[in-house]
């Protein structure tokens, strides 16, 4: 119980911060929407076809949008020695990183509603009459990658290059969820029946959830140590 | 001693090589559909192979060094990914230089091929992280959190993909099949290279072993004059 | 089709070996630096001392 009162605190604290500031929504946001207009001129937007390569196209940009979001996570306990307060206090390993990986999950589902709502109007698709499974598949491939960002926001978090390195170590390690959560889309931007293929790429976000929940929390401490 | 043992492990590794050389050339016919450019697989099988391995015999020893804090279990978890990626990019290049013959494109999009390119990926960022890191101890404990991820996401990654894209030829060797679909010789000569690679992969890892351990002794130094 | 064939499969052996010498090679390299880093480091240590 503790644990999870723990997390929580972690996650408010972010979230204020993030309220206050705007800083990552600000930024992820932007980018997310800059890039849906860019993709907007690889192909004809308008057409059938975009309903076909949507989930592709929203997963991309949730992903790179999300690089910004969880550089930011760690980095930002940086100045005034902020990071070696938190792992000195009574604080768990575990639930600062729980913690912060809550509260990237929040951020990050802000900006893909929003991503939403814009690729709706630019791509002329049609999305809320399935708002109900677009949340879950969301909700569930969005906790994978923020799991994954804040594990390794905390690895990179005091090397040089940690813009760079965090992507590049990141991505490869997403690959199984993103493909899950970009047919899931897919199928339900499409209006698919549902199916057991559903099923099984649902199946494997769960797992991926899971199984990067659990190696979080065991190897918070080795990662976190000071 | 450790000298020597590279030596003999090279010694053993040529002399298969030169053996399966002679074979793969000059005494294993033709294939029936594919022609000359099968016996890629030679090298292309086994490589791949002995770079999966190698990435989960450095989890072990990632792991044994999480638990035991011997610096040395980190330098052989890190030179046996370092030769595990050298090898799996050879099973990706000679892969794709097979996949133009036979299946007219340079690459295809199938769950082996893909699922190799991801892993190799996974652990160049393994690489990377080393590189980006000066303080041995934490980059110990860092590297072993990676390849634990990595390991553990290569395969989630492999299933996943498998489920997604499938067009590579199904299993062959006598192990998965239960035995019919390959030529005996050209699997006895396949077996032979395999043992051959992972010679070859152990030597080199050992080489690079003793590389780390140097580097140590350079690191131990200079804190000991404080330069 | 069989000579495309078989100067296909001399590049996939040559990419294969080409590959592991190039990896070899810069092994070479690393353990002649390093040495040579070590031999250095030990000069400095003893007119120190």
């Amino acid at each position: 119980m503790n644990f999870v009162l723990q997390a929580f605190a972690v996650a408010r604290k972010d979230l204020a911060i993030e309220l206050r500031t705007k800083e990552s929504l600000n930024a992820a946001g932007s980018f997310a929407i800059v890039i849906l207009l860019l993709f907007s001129f690889a192909f004809d937007p308008g057409s059938d076809e975009t309903r076909e390569i949507g989930g592709g196209l929203l997963w991309i940009v949730f992903a790179f949008a999300g690089a910004l979001v969880f550089n930011r996570s760690f980095a930002r306990e940086l100045p005034n020695e902020c990071l070696d307060t938190l792992l000195a206090s009574p604080l768990s390993a575990a639930s600062l990183v729980i913690g912060k990986s809550l509260a990237n999950w929040v951020t990050l589902l802000v900006v893909e509603f929003v991503s939403l709502f814009v690729f709706g109007i630019f791509y002329n698709v049609s999305w809320v009459a399935h708002l109900a499974p677009l949340a879950a598949v969301f909700a569930l491939a969005t906790w994978g990658v923020s799991i994954l960002g804040a594990i390794f926001g905390a690895i990179t978090v005091n090397l040089r290059l940690r813009e760079l390195m965090l992507p590049v170590i990141i991505y490869p390690l997403m690959i199984p969820l993103l493909i899950g959560a970009i047919e899931l889309t897919r199928m339900i931007l499409n209006n698919e029946p549902a199916s057991p293929e559903e099923l099984l790429w649902g199946r494997i976000l769960i797992v991926f959830d899971v199984v990067f929940t659990s190696l979080a929390v065991i190897l918070s401490d080795t990662i976190l140590v000071n | 001693m450790r000298e020597k043992v590279v030596i003999a492990l090279a010694a053993a590794a040529a002399l298969l090589l030169a053996y399966n050389l002679y074979q793969i050339f000059l005494v294993l016919p033709d294939e029936a559909l594919q022609g000359g450019i099968y016996r890629i697989i030679f090298f292309h099988v086994p490589a791949g192979i002995v770079g999966m391995i190698g990435f989960f015999i450095a989890l072990t020893f990632a792991v044994w060094y999480l638990v035991s804090g011997d610096l040395r279990h980190d330098s052989l978890s890190a030179s046996i990914v370092e030769v595990s990626v050298v090898f799996t990019t050879v099973n990706i290049v000679t892969g794709s230089i097979w996949a133009r013959i036979i299946w007219g494109a340079w690459w295809v999009w199938d769950y082996r091929l893909t699922s190799q390119l991801v892993c190799a990926l996974i652990f160049f960022g393994y690489l990377l992280l080393r590189r980006a890191i000066d303080e041995p101890t934490q980059r110990a404990r860092l590297s072993a959190a990676l390849t634990i991820f990595g390991c553990v996401d290569s395969v989630i990654v492999w299933k996943s993909i498998e489920w997604f894209r499938n067009n590579h030829p199904g299993p062959v060797l006598t192990i998965r099949t239960g035995g019919g679909h390959m030529d005996p010789a050209m699997e006895h000569t396949l077996s032979l290279n395999f043992l051959a690679i992972l010679l070859v992969g152990a030597a080199l890892a050992l080489v690079r072993m003793r590389q780390e351990s140097t580097a140590r002794e350079i690191d131990s130094l200079r804190r000991a004059a404080h330069v | 089709m069989e000579a495309r064939n078989f100067t296909f499969m001399f590049y996939g052996f040559l990419a294969a070996w080409l590959i592991v010498l190039l990896y070899v090679v810069s092994l070479a390299r690393r353990g002649t630096r390093l040495a040579k880093e070590l031999e250095d480091v030990k000069q400095l240590v003893s007119k120190r001392d």
